[in-house]
């Protein structure tokens, strides 16, 4: 079976959302498999190197400004160049994620995956695109504390003779409300993973956080204003219209 | 204020300087961006690096009128200026609105004039018609009224644009 290297490109050092999602499609990939980290320029090497003996790729990348972020871009032209000397047929799966709840503004940077497949001359077979991301870590975050809750509870209800069923039961509950709301995306995963296994085209696929728009919107903003008063941003003049200080040493005038 | 960023070279910059009141030369000597929002959660419009990006987000939000020059990198900015463009989210702010039907954040220099790309270097069809697709894209995230795309075929020709 050939083996597969899985890169997780988001910048991000902890708790990046496309690192989770790379690991849960690894997780349901057979045969051998190799997990990267792309953040900086050393990390680049072992990965060409990885991929000398892999018969698929998977990148799994954050959308940051309408495509991928700046630092994957010198790793694609040295894979370009690494995959033409090296004579490398990959097929590349994609999984694009961005913190907008539409899935569809993936579809840049999955043109830009694509184009460079083409000129690297790999076989480029699609992938999917994710809106509303960052609620997996949420999500992730939450079952944690949920599970924790629900041990500890049936501690104190076992020492206290008490039912100890009411606690799982509510953390049974709980936990299926918050793999309804990524549904769709376990379901694209999966699809996807089928066509990873199999080798085959699985075509370019767009899923979402299943909330409204509007609910998802006030989640976000009402994240953001938490962690602007804890960071402290939101004293600083958070909406202010600053102005680049003098000697902001990358602007060149007539003066 | 009009502001041409390009990834010519810092030698270019006087000659573009003649049709802009700003020039910002991507040479790709910075950080990537880290992800991290501080631009956004600690010290708004100012990121955590205190490189000469720091204050990238506040050139280009208080650019009326706003040129790239970039060599085509498979239907997208070449390295530098996205790495530029991606340490410039300040000039958004954290909260979310609608437009044009989709979720984007909010403008925290307002709308603006013109976004207008000027792309060089060797590109097929499907490249155009991405660079296109992301510059209608951008223009909408960064809210521009106005976007322009113009394909050039070398960089010498893509500086005499401007």
């Amino acid at each position: 079976m050939e083996k597969t290297v899985l890169i997780n490109c988001s910048p991000k050092k902890r708790l990046s959302v496309s690192g989770f999602l790379m690991r849960c499609a690894g997780l349901m990939l057979r045969g051998e498999k190799e997990y990267f980290h792309l953040r900086t320029p050393a990390d680049r090497k072992p990965i060409l190197q990885g991929l000398k003996n892999a018969g698929k790729v998977v990148f799994v990348v954050p959308l940051y400004v309408d495509s991928v972020p700046s630092h994957v871009l010198p790793f694609l032209r040295e894979m370009e160049t690494f995959c033409r000397e090296n004579g490398l047929r990959l097929k590349v799966y994609v999984i694009a994620n961005n913190g907008f709840i539409e899935g569809r503004q993936n579809e840049p940077l999955m043109q830009v995956m694509e184009n460079f497949c083409s000129r690297s001359r790999l076989e480029w077979r699609g992938g999917i695109g994710i809106g509303g991301g960052v609620m997996l870590n949420v999500e992730r975050i939450m079952i944690s504390v949920f599970f924790g809750l629900m041990v500890l509870n049936v501690f104190l209800r076992g020492i206290q003779g008490e039912n100890i069923l009411e606690p799982v039961r509510s953390f049974g509950i709980s936990l299926l409300e918050l793999l309804l709301l990524a549904c769709g995306i376990i379901a694209y995963m999966i699809r996807l993973a089928v066509h990873m296994n199999k080798g085959t085209d699985a075509g370019k696929r767009y899923t979402r956080i299943m909330l409204p728009s509007f609910i998802f919107i006030l989640f976000a903003d009402a994240f953001f204003i938490i962690i602007s008063v804890l960071q402290g941003g939101i004293f600083r003049g958070w909406f202010s219209r600053f102005k680049p200080d003098a000697g902001c040493s990358i602007i060149a005038t007539k003066d | 204020m009009k502001t041409i960023i390009h990834d010519l070279g810092k030698e270019q910059n006087g000659r573009l300087l003649a049709s802009a009141d700003r020039v910002v030369c991507a040479d790709g000597r910075y950080a990537p961006c880290q992800g991290c929002f501080k631009c956004w959660t600690k010290h708004p419009a100012a990121c955590e690096m205190k490189d000469a990006l720091h204050q990238a987000c506040r050139v280009l939000g208080t650019s009326d009128d706003l040129v790239i020059i970039t060599e085509n990198t498979y239907g997208g900015y070449s390295a530098p200026v996205k790495n530029l463009l991606d340490r410039s989210i300040g000039s958004s702010t954290p909260f979310s609105t609608y437009r044009k039907g989709q979720m984007h954040h909010t403008l925290r220099y307002g709308k603006r004039n013109c976004l207008r790309v000027i792309a060089y270097g060797e590109i097929s069809e499907a490249e155009r018609k991405t660079m296109e697709l992301m510059v209608e894209r951008n223009a909408v995230n960064m809210g521009f009224r106005e976007h322009s795309i113009t394909f050039c075929a070398n960089a010498e020709e893509a500086g005499g644009m401007a």
